[in-house]
């Protein structure tokens, strides 16, 4: 840590772990609704529909918490500066995570705006606004000041703006659904295939340079590339959303097309990733924050690039469109990106901030290990489930609760991995909330 | 390659799909009218989707494939149970859903919200999208359905079966309700005569019947469908 104010970060990544825990929990529970009868009375008061509108905002909560943290890690760096307001960062953390707390709180009262993934009710929404006004203000104003420009922070910068502009089309009502649907995805395709991505390479191209010590202008340059490919893919790849909506049928072809390519970027992130590590300048100091960041780009393009491209082909999407398929490509791809990516910022960040140069790695190990390849089998079983509800739903025309059936042995395997993975992240959370120097000094 | 040409690769590859997509948006704008049937979307289908989305139901429920994989798809659910059916379940989810190993909330919905709520999926069901999902698709017809019409075919007991309501209780091959046992063997314990006795009076068979006496069904339609019931073995 170079600049006092980078400090702030901790507490948003602090927070964020215990989010992500508490998202955990939940989606162990929203998973034994699978492969268990849940009592007619907690069923009327706690119903599957709370629960999963917890888990997914909680995802969202955290992960834009932790990209915030990022971002006040980096910006400093790069613009060799302190972030204009400390303060104003943490105004900003404080009123987001009280709007959270509301939110998740209120949902257990029925207070949503009733759309999975954007519950968050019209006058929360507005909240949020202020919150990511005053964050894209605090950010832009320190590099404003700085006057020092990279197109990292560009990227960064970009990516964040993007992300808060697509926020508002989630939040008005429309009276078509078909309208609704078109706009939402606008919210949540442009956020993960678009804005989210952005914002993920401009961090992780950070990350890599500071580990490797390549030339900046070669990370830079890859840079462009990838996001240019991200976004000529991502912006027209929205499309693989509109087949089955009531949108006009040539989005069959262009979602189909554009979203065959998405895999490119990711690749190249990959290939680029590796590049890197093999030329690399400088020692490696703290190996586990190498392995989290392969382990990223590696997940990311399993969870969002291979099983993504599985079935975004409109042919294959006919059958498998709604069901647990996309579940498990949820899961890997968001577990491959963005958890990874958070954890690999978490693993560089937090020990600097503390002043560790080379932290015990041993807990940390056990969790990135345990984490990911639960994370792997539960994307299987859920997959698997997917295909048996395909096949018996949509092929051979049963009833819904006949496919589920069929599932439910998947699911029930689902829910014993669910207990490793959250056996995994617990690890995590108290490693790195007590993080020690290495026992040994550096060899 | 140089920074600036990656720099040129990133501009032209983002203008030109936000461009690309931006004039798919006009143009899907203009044609959503038609495909969506804009002209029926009345007052009561609005305030059909608000109660849809007081409630929460898409956090269970998938619509047009999209929101909580928990429970059934709701974009065909007026084609494939009815407004009674959809009323029933939504009143007395605990009766309905009785003998499913999956419950629904009684979430107490106004019977104002629910005749919405029927107006909002009954405009969804005729959305023209793509002739999805595939089970409720009239070109491809499912496994279960080419039995069944093979099976009005011989009888028109069949079409009774699935046309006048049984469905909303019983299941065949997988398809149908819950409420009631699965009728697929029912040829096995009872005879012709028992079943038709059954259907005009459930309760002097079984005293404990829930089934309600089927006083809508025509002397001729309690023929067919018991005799179509009757060859289930």
């Amino acid at each position: 840590m170079e600049y006092r104010s980078q400090k702030i970060a901790y507490w948003y990544f602090a927070i964020a772990l215990l989010l992500f825990t508490l998202q955990v929990v939940l989606g162990l529970w929203l998973v034994y609704n699978y492969t268990f009868t849940v009592p007619q009375w907690i069923v009327d008061n706690f119903s599957f529909a709370t629960a999963r509108a917890m888990h997914t905002n909680l995802l969202v909560l955290w992960m834009l918490l932790g990209f915030m943290g990022g971002t006040y890690y980096i910006v400093p760096e790069e613009t060799k500066s302190e972030i204009y307001s400390s303060k104003l960062a943490w105004f900003q953390l404080i009123v987001l995570v009280a709007t959270g707390v509301v939110a998740l709180v209120g949902f257990i009262f029925g207070w949503t705006q009733g759309r999975p993934l954007l519950e968050i009710p019209t006058s929360l929404d507005l909240i949020v606004v202020v919150g990511a006004l005053a964050f894209l203000f605090n950010v832009g104003m320190t590099m404003y000041v700085a006057k020092q420009w990279t197109v990292i922070q560009g990227t960064l910068l970009g990516g964040l703006l993007f992300l808060a502009l697509l926020y508002l089309f989630g939040i008005p009502f429309y009276k078509n659904e078909v309208i609704d649907w078109y706009y939402w995805w606008w919210v949540i395709h442009l956020w993960v295939e678009g804005a989210w991505e952005l914002v993920t390479a401009a961090i992780f191209a950070f990350v890599l340079m500071k580990l490797t010590g390549v030339d900046r202008q070669v990370v830079e340059k890859w840079l462009y590339v990838e996001i240019g490919l991200f976004l000529f893919t991502g912006i027209v790849g929205t499309g693989h959303h509109y087949y089955w909506i009531g949108a006009p049928k040539y989005w069959l072809w262009f979602g189909g097309i554009f979203s065959a390519l998405e895999p490119l970027p990711i690749l190249l992130m990959l290939i680029d990733t590796m590049n890197h590590v093999k030329k690399r300048e400088t020692k490696i100091v703290n190996p586990l924050t190498w392995t989290i960041a392969i382990g990223c780009a590696v997940m990311h393009m399993i969870g969002a690039g291979i099983w993504g491209f599985m079935h975004t082909l409109p042919q294959i999407n006919y059958y498998t469109h709604g069901s647990q398929v996309t579940v498990s490509h949820g899961h890997l791809a968001f577990f491959g990106a963005y958890a990874l990516l958070n954890i690999m910022v978490f693993y560089y960040a937090m020990p600097k901030i503390k002043g560790i140069e080379i932290y015990d790695a041993s807990r940390g190990k056990v969790a990135f290990w345990t984490m990911s390849s639960a994370m792997m089998l539960m994307g299987l079983s859920f997959g698997i489930a997917g295909v048996v509800q395909s096949y018996i739903e949509r092929v051979l025309g049963m009833g819904y609760m006949a496919a589920q059936s069929y599932m439910r042995l998947w699911m029930e395997v689902t829910f014993v991995i669910g207990f490793f993975f959250l056996a995994g992240v617990v690890i995590m959370v108290w490693d790195l909330l007590t993080l020690r120097p290495a026992k040994k000094a550096a060899a | 390659m140089s920074k600036k040409v990656a720099f040129w690769i990133f501009l032209v590859g983002t203008v030109s799909s936000a461009i690309l997509f931006l004039g798919l948006t006009w143009d899907t704008h203009r044609q959503i009218e038609a495909l969506s049937h804009v002209d029926k979307l009345s007052n009561n289908v609005v305030e059909g989707k608000r109660t849809f989305e007081k409630y929460n139901c898409n956090d269970c429920h998938t619509i047009l494939g999209f929101g909580a994989y928990y429970a059934p798809d709701l974009t065909k659910v007026v084609q494939r149970i009815g407004a009674d059916g959809i009323r029933f379940r939504i009143k007395d989810p605990e009766k309905a859903l009785a003998s499913s190993w999956r419950k629904m909330p009684n979430l107490k919905v106004s019977d104002a919200e629910t005749d919405n709520l029927i107006a909002f999926f009954t405009w969804v069901g005729n959305i023209e999208n793509g002739d999805w999902p595939p089970q409720d698709s009239k070109k491809r017809l499912s496994r279960s359905e080419e039995r069944m019409v093979a099976g009005v075919g011989v009888s028109p007991g069949a079409a009774v079966f699935q046309s006048r309501g049984c469905m909303n209780c019983h299941a065949l091959h997988g398809t149908g309700g819950t409420f009631g046992p699965a009728l697929d063997a029912i040829g096995r314990k009872l005879s012709l005569e028992q079943i038709e006795h059954y259907i005009k009076n459930p309760k002097a068979v079984n005293p404990k019947a829930m089934m309600p006496p089927q006083t809508a069904l025509s002397e001729k339609e309690i023929e067919e469908v018991a005799g179509f019931l009757a060859n289930l073995k």
